[in-house]
């Protein structure tokens, strides 16, 4: 919705290989990764960001048993992405680069904009260490990997302003559902789940607050967040 | 017999220009908002204000050049003019039309009516990624190999209108 008109969408175009969508209420353009009109009646609006995860469907489904999925249109389904769609895309050329960053325009990061800073994760080192702490402007956050070892969450490091960052540590799912103990923070000694929950210890029940977080390929994070920064360490 | 070339390629004057301004509407957009081409800023700028307004300007530089032809048809004489004519309706024509069509859903089919199926009747791997969202307690997944194609789901989850995109 924008300045209270319900809008519905249609895909109508790209910049540098970000798709464009058009609304057909105010025919309005409206660009993908930012969510912002840039053409048109409503330019300069911008339309709310969803908190959205991307994780296995498998994982999803352990958590969210009475939740639904988008069904495939089967006169469609022969041209969906094939299973190895994201090594494929690997190999397609970009339009836009960023030659003397830090990283290839190809390279996949976790992109994340939060308390008034962006800073983007290479996915492949989220993945490999499990857990990673780290600041994001005066904030402590900690990404996660799921049990499946692909999904990957992002969290508010503290429950409340001023409360001194804890540190975590990764613990071993006993079996890898929803609710396992995943990580667990030395200051209170509770273990946390995937869901970003104290599932064990003092804090049983208390929820570290989700941040939200995008996969993007590099050179499209770095256009449209010009003053990101990476994570190295 | 230099009159009758006057009144031929005074037609002309009037229809060349609005068959040029029909496939400008058709053809600008179509060349600068292309994939594996890098947009500048200012050209995608017009290439949107154009394709915003071409509809209606094609419709009425290919209403006008009809016009022109059939009230003085008469004037058009010589076939190598009056090919011209024909040629240049044609191209107004089919641009008044083209700009009607939204090449993208052709390639990627809008989907008009998303439906869903409870989690445990998916049929979806359990390793392939999808991306949740939870709104007001209802849940929705929309599996990436399907919205990737898609691109865009305009839907309803918990009472609140949402477009999910990739």
């Amino acid at each position: 919705m924008a300045g209270g008109l319900e809008l519905t969408f249609h895909l109508a175009g790209i910049n540098n290989q970000n798709f464009l969508m058009r609304d057909e209420q105010t025919g309005t353009y409206w660009q993908q990764i930012s969510g912002r009109a840039v053409s048109g009646p409503l330019a300069g609006s911008q339309l709310e960001l969803v908190y959205s995860d991307e994780l296995t469907f498998g994982l999803w489904r352990n958590e969210a048993a009475a939740g639904m999925v988008l069904k495939p249109v089967i006169r469609d389904a022969s041209q969906y992405a094939p299973s190895d769609w994201d090594v494929r895309m690997q190999k397609t050329p970009t339009v836009l680069d960023f030659p003397n960053t830090a990283l290839r325009s190809r390279d996949l990061v976790l992109g994340i904009a939060a308390f008034d800073s962006a800073r983007a994760y290479p996915v492949d080192r989220i993945l490999r260490e499990k857990l990673i702490e780290d600041r994001i402007g005066s904030e402590p956050i900690i990404l996660v990997v799921g049990p499946d070892e692909k999904s990957i969450r992002v969290f508010h490091a503290r429950l409340h302003p001023g409360d001194p960052a804890p540190e975590y540590y990764r613990s071993k799912p006993a079996r890898g559902g929803a609710d396992e103990p995943l990580y667990m923070d030395a200051a209170s000694g509770s273990q946390w789940s995937f869901r970003g929950c104290a599932v064990a210890g003092k804090l049983t029940g208390a929820c570290l607050e989700p941040i939200p977080a995008v996969k993007d390929y590099w050179f499209d994070w770095r256009n449209y967040h010009p003053a990101t920064t990476v994570f190295r360490r | 017999m230099a009159q009758a070339r006057f009144r031929a390629l005074s037609v002309l004057v009037v229809v060349l220009p609005l068959a040029l301004a029909a496939l400008t509407c058709l053809v600008l957009p179509i060349y600068v908002i292309r994939p594996f081409r890098h947009q500048g800023a200012t050209e995608l700028s017009v290439a949107l204000f154009v394709t915003r307004i071409a509809p209606a300007v094609s419709l009425a530089c290919a209403i006008g050049a009809v016009a022109v032809l059939i009230f003085f048809w008469r004037r058009v004489q010589g076939w190598g003019v009056r090919t011209l004519a024909i040629f240049a309706l044609l191209g107004a024509v089919a641009s008044a039309w083209l700009t009607r069509i939204n090449v993208y859903e052709l390639m990627f089919h809008h989907l008009d009516r998303p439906e869903f199926t409870a989690a445990d009747r998916a049929h979806v791997d359990s390793g392939d990624m999808v991306i949740a969202i939870r709104v007001n307690g209802e849940r929705r997944a929309y599996p990436i190999r399907e919205i990737a194609y898609h691109h865009v789901v305009n839907d309803r989850v918990g009472g609140v209108p949402v477009v999910a995109t990739y």
